[in-house]
């Protein structure tokens, strides 16, 4: 079980003694019972950190926009930052060291076990609360309990945690600089992948007729990009709008564009976008799944990235996040991989 | 970006393209591309007038670019690049679309055809829209070269190239030069013999300035590339000093070890201490490692203690030595088909049964027997031997498909050999056709069935058993359609010959194909014979297809001139066609890093660098770039969508 | 496309420069006969692949894609090959996710020396790709 105290009373101190120059955590948002990303620079402000079971950010985002913004001012980082890690986040912060967007000293990992639980899938509690509201939400034991209007709700955690929770392997960030909750890696909640592999039981013209519909609805607003931590790329291949101007983009580089796909939100161009962004994932996405989150027409995302992982984990035994200095998945391979599909 | 200017050249090839794809409708069609400025078709454009029209053509419309739609540009890629640097464009911006193999020989319906045809061409010419003038890139030549195998075609290359002042790393596997030529007893169709031939030129390898010999080693390892090789050799180590071995045999008398004679073709026995042929080079013995009984004063140490020049050193250590090449020739030769395979022939097992090249050691002056042919079982002079050719050859069903080339000659000359050592003897030979082509081959061949009285049967053997005390042979004479029965003394396999052993690792190393075979393959089979795929990397002798003695001499020498011409260069032009970075797309995530197989990427700054020395251009890079951030120079990832595009258009 | 005409799939075929485009050659060279649906594009390695070039293939109308490179341990820059087995593996499965049909993307060795595997690879493509007439999954929509 972890004390918030403990939490703040690392960052007051690191804070305190300019270790960092600041602290990415979470903090009580202005919505409901809900967390939102923080970014604290003095000690004074460390009380404002929470640790509760709407924590569902993964805060290596705001490292990339730190370093992106950095970039953009040329400045240099003074000391490193302090950030709040889950197994997951911690993990995407590892995948990005691995891709050298910043270097192990430049961030200190404060890990947060998820311990026995994880984090609150909204739309579980919604059905339970039926039409009520909650204005506070706190870890207890397998328990997560609930503060609304009439009283306190008290809801095993199993029942209103996000799948991806459920499914987690590994709910301890296992590299950190400081850490707080128990490693309860091998805590069986749910097989790996169950969603997945019930998915995958149905046919090939069942599973097209499901991703048709999603594809079709998909209305390319970028949202799962501009919350993964791994796209980072200043231009996106697949969207190449935001093309970057540097001091070093040429004339050739401007003409050499290439439009893989329009910009128009249909189902074909959707496709190719939401597939590429799973291909470029692949061996790198940690299912921290606020992709899925963020999609304002719950496009289930998460399920491709997940097949990707699955691919990756038993085709080539390979775990994304895994070690700062272990190979990336596209650009490495083994003797035994699979060639039976080669004809 | 200023439009292009291009200009498409359609080729007829005679009738080779034009009959099946309607030339002069992909030239309108290419007519009708954005790029295009000019086109035209020609009945042959590769020659004389054909390739002078594109260069006037090209002056007088102001042409910046050409696609030849034509056969592969494995044939005329480099023609018609040469031919547009004539004309006074960049040759980079000339590239071929492949109608030919890829497309009119393979269909003979002329719509599709021409569909397909027109497709293809579109593809080149949205390609060529985009390549840029390219200056190849020049890189220094390491003026040495290395030969692989010192064989009869080893050594005639090494000679070859010594001899125009090169020098020359001459790499052999066994403990001595002289291959399988100096096994064999004489050669047809002269019936000189083999060694004397030989011997000479294996002194001159040894004696030669410029000659560097390494025997009893093994090339492990090749990076680099044409020009510029770094080759890894093995040395094992043979524990006996060459160049104090007086060759006195006195350790041989001594050594305890007896093991089979590989040189023999194991008819004989060694000593763990030996020397392979009294004309081995080095003259020097060699202790194997593996048949002595420890390498150890204590367990054994007679050698040593017997050797009064004090050549022997147990503690001599193999050695890995790095040779720096800017050409190779690999002559790693031949091996016969495994007799174990022949089950219907008994596999190997039955006594008196040889291969062609143990025959060739009973007939040796200073084989086995020393020059007696005596059969193995009993040492008793064979009165009837039967010769079989195709054993293994020519049986695509079963064994290899291939004509092994050598054997209807090898075996004529064996009948004759036969005779000539048992004058009242019998030699039958099963044949299936008598291939004998060649300077005074046929003559050979008569003279062996008229002059040798020896019986030519047209037919296969079926059955090999031993029958009281000799070798019953069953088989068919096709001609009488009679079955035939003969009870030999000896039988011999004309067996099919194979690539060496170790020609699948070699060919790795090297990183040069093998055909279906598993012979080398040559980079072209009509006008490429002596060259692999890969630059730099040449062929001679066994080790690319079945041959024998004066073609194998030939192909050294032809190999041998390549290497010269190679060398000759001071610089060597590096195709530029290599990876490049685009900066403002590269984060650095060093992923093209961990991709590249030549490490020719580093990251500088927090951006990929591309060493242009070490690219080779396979564009790994590229594809695992999650940014497209970089690119192969005229195969850019842009490049690719268009001709996407192309092949897609309807 | 009428009712009455025969539904002849469209192949895009990314053939690596050292093998599989000289055994296509070689399949040229030994006049094997093949249906015309696949239009070649030659790259130097299977390892240049992008997966973006499969997809964009698609997108664009391709009825079918296949994939051809040296054999393992044969490839001339040594290990491209190893890195597009791990890729198109990826995309392979990725497609068949969605709902793609699994003989719309194909992966094949051929060597220089292959020219019959070669024509064989392509007819047996071709012959899998009609029973399941045209692909329009990914296929951008026409503009009208």
């Amino acid at each position: 079980m972890i004390n918030i105290q403990d939490i703040r009373e690392t960052a007051r101190d690191m804070l305190t003694k300019g270790e960092v120059r600041a602290v990415i955590g979470y903090r009580r948002g202005s919505r409901g019972m809900l967390a939102e990303p923080t970014f604290i620079t003095s000690a004074e402000q460390a009380d404002e950190l929470v640790w509760d079971p709407t924590c569902f950010h993964n805060l290596s985002l705001y490292l990339v926009h730190d370093r992106k913004f950095l970039a953009h001012i040329r400045k240099n980082a003074e000391a490193p930052v302090a950030i709040v890690a889950k197994g997951c986040d911690a993990r995407s912060i590892v995948v990005l060291m691995q891709e050298h967007y910043f270097k192990r000293e430049d961030v200190y990992i404060i890990g947060v076990s998820c311990e026995g639980t994880g984090v609150l899938d909204e739309r579980k509690l919604a059905k339970h609360l039926n039409g009520a509201q909650a204005s506070n939400v706190a870890f207890d034991g397998g328990d997560f309990v609930f503060t609304t209007a009439e009283g306190e709700k008290r809801l095993p955690a199993r029942e209103v945690m996000a799948d991806r929770c459920l499914e987690c392997r590994i709910p301890f960030p296992r590299e950190h600089n400081i850490v707080f909750g128990e490693d309860k890696t091998g805590r069986q909640l749910e097989a790996p992948f169950a969603a997945l592999t019930r998915f995958e039981a149905q046919g090939t013209g069942a599973r097209w007729d499901f991703w048709s519909h999603h594809f079709d609805r998909c209305i390319r607003c970028f949202a799962c990009r501009s919350v993964c931590p791994m796209c980072y790329c200043d231009e996106c291949v697949v969207d190449s709008i935001t093309f970057p101007v540097t001091t070093e983009t040429t004339a050739e580089d401007k003409a050499n564009r290439i439009r893989w796909i329009e910009r128009s939100a249909v189902r074909s161009e959707n496709i190719t976008y939401l597939m590429t962004r799973a291909m470029h994932l692949a061996g790198r996405c940690t299912d921290c799944g606020e992709c899925e989150r963020a999609c304002p027409v719950n496009v289930p995302i998460r399920l491709l990235n997940n097949k990707m992982e699955r691919e990756a984990r038993e085709q080539f035994g390979f775990e994304p996040g895994a070690s700062i200095g272990g190979p990336s998945l596209v650009a490495s391979f083994l003797d035994r991989d699979p060639g039976d599909f080669i004809r | 970006m200023t439009k292009k200017r291009t200009g498409v050249f359609v080729c007829h090839c005679g009738t080779n393209i034009a009959a099946t794809v309607d030339v002069a409708k992909v030239a309108k069609e290419m007519a009708g591309e954005n790029t295009v400025a000019f086109t035209q078709e020609y009945v042959y454009m590769c020659s004389e007038p054909g390739q002078e029209s594109v260069v006037q053509a090209i002056k007088d419309n102001k042409l910046d670019s050409v696609v030849v739609t034509c056969c592969s540009p494995n044939l005329h890629e480099k023609t018609f690049r040469d031919n547009a640097e004539r004309a006074g464009i960049n040759n980079f911006t000339c590239e071929i679309a492949n109608i030919r193999e890829q497309c009119s020989w393979v269909h003979n319906d002329k719509a599709k055809g021409t569909e397909k045809a027109i497709k293809i061409s579109r593809s080149v010419v949205r390609r060529v829209n985009r390549n840029q003038a390219l200056d190849a890139v020049a890189v220094n030549v390491t003026r040495r070269a290395m030969v692989i195998g010192g064989g009869i075609a080893g050594i005639q290359a090494a000679l070859d190239i010594a001899n125009a002042g090169i020098e020359v790393v001459l790499v052999e596997k066994q403990a001595t030069i002289g291959g399988r030529m100096l096994q064999l007893s004489e050669t047809f169709p002269t019936l000189d013999c083999s060694q004397c031939v030989l011997s000479p030129k294996m002194v001159e390898v040894k004696r030669h300035p410029k000659i560097k010999l390494m025997t009893y080693s093994d090339v492990q390892e090749v990076t680099g590339s044409v020009g510029n090789f770094r080759v890894k050799v093995h040395k094992r180590s043979t524990f006996v000093d060459p160049d104090k071995c007086k060759i006195c045999d006195h350790c041989t008398v001594v050594c305890p070890v007896v093991v089979p004679n590989e040189y023999e073709l194991n008819l004989t026995a060694r000593r763990a201490i030996y020397i392979p042929y009294a004309q081995a080079i080095p003259a020097s013995f060699t202790l194997d490692e593996d048949a002595c009984l420890g390498l150890n004063p204590v367990v054994c140490g007679k050698c040593k203690d017997v050797c009064e020049a004090g050549a022997i050193d147990y503690d001599m250590r193999s050695q890995t030595v790095v040779e720096d090449v800017g050409a190779i020739v690999v002559a790693t030769g031949f091996d016969l088909y495994d007799q174990a395979n022949m089950q219907e022939l008994g596999g190997g097992k039955i006594e008196d049964v040889l291969d062609g090249l143990q025959f060739e050691r009973l007939c040796s002056a200073s084989g086995a027997t020393q020059g007696h042919v005596l059969r193995p079982s009993d040492h008793k002079e064979p009165k009837e031997v039967v010769f079989i050719q195709c054993v293994g050859s020519r049986d695509p069903a079963k064994h290899c498909a291939y004509c092994s080339k050598i054997c209807c000659m090898y075996t004529a000359k064996h009948a004759r050999l036969y005779k000539k050592h048992v004058p009242d003897g019998r030699a039958y030979v099963f044949y299936i056709d008598i291939r004998s082509g060649g300077k005074g081959y046929e003559e050979f061949v008569q003279r062996t069935m008229e002059d040798d009285d020896t019986l030519y049967l047209r037919g296969r053997v079926s059955k090999l058993y031993r029958h009281n005390g000799k070798v019953r042979v069953l088989g068919t004479d096709t001609l009488t359609g009679q079955n035939v029965e003969i009870d030999a003394d000896m039988v011999v396999l004309a067996l099919a010959m194979v690539p060496s052993k170790g020609t699948t690792e070699i060919a790795k190393v090297l990183k040069i194909g093998r055909d279906k075979d598993g012979f080398m393959a040559e980079a072209h089979p009509k006008l490429r014979p002596v060259e692999s795929v890969t630059g730099g990397i040449y062929l001679a002798g066994a080790a690319q297809a079945p041959k024998d003695i004066p073609e194998t001499v030939a192909q050294a020498g032809a190999a041998a001139a390549k290497v010269i011409a190679l060398l000759s260069q001071a610089t060597l032009n590096r195709s530029p066609l290599i990876a490049k970075v685009r900066r403002s797309h590269c984060t650095g995530c060093g992923m093209c890093v961990e991709a590249c197989p030549f490490i020719a990427i580093r990251l500088e700054g927090g951006k990929a660098v591309v060493n242009e020395a070490l690219c080779e251009g396979c564009g790994s890079c590229s594809a695992t770039c999650l940014r497209a951030a970089i690119d192969v120079k005229n195969v850019t990832q842009l490049q690719i969508y268009e001709m996407i595009e192309a092949c897609l258009a309807v | 496309m009428s009712e009455q005409q025969v539904y002849e799939p469209r192949i895009v075929a990314f053939l690596c420069k050292w093998c599989s485009s000289a055994g296509s050659d070689l399949a040229g060279v030994s006049r094997i006969q093949y249906p015309a649906n696949a239009t070649p594009i030659t790259v130097p390695c299977t390892g240049a692949i992008s997966p973006m070039y499969i997809m964009s293939a698609f997108n664009k109308g391709a009825d079918g894609v296949l994939v051809s490179g040296c054999h393992i341990g044969d490839c001339h820059y040594i290990e491209g090959n190893y890195l597009a087995r791990r890729k198109m593996k990826l995309i392979m499965e990725l497609l068949e996710f969605i709902g793609v049909e699994p003989n719309r993307f194909r992966m094949s060795w051929v060597s220089a020396a292959e020219g019959a595997k070669f024509a064989k690879v392509v007819t047996d493509f071709v012959n899998d790709l009609k029973p399941l007439g045209p692909q329009d999954k990914l296929k951008k929509a026409e503009h009208t």
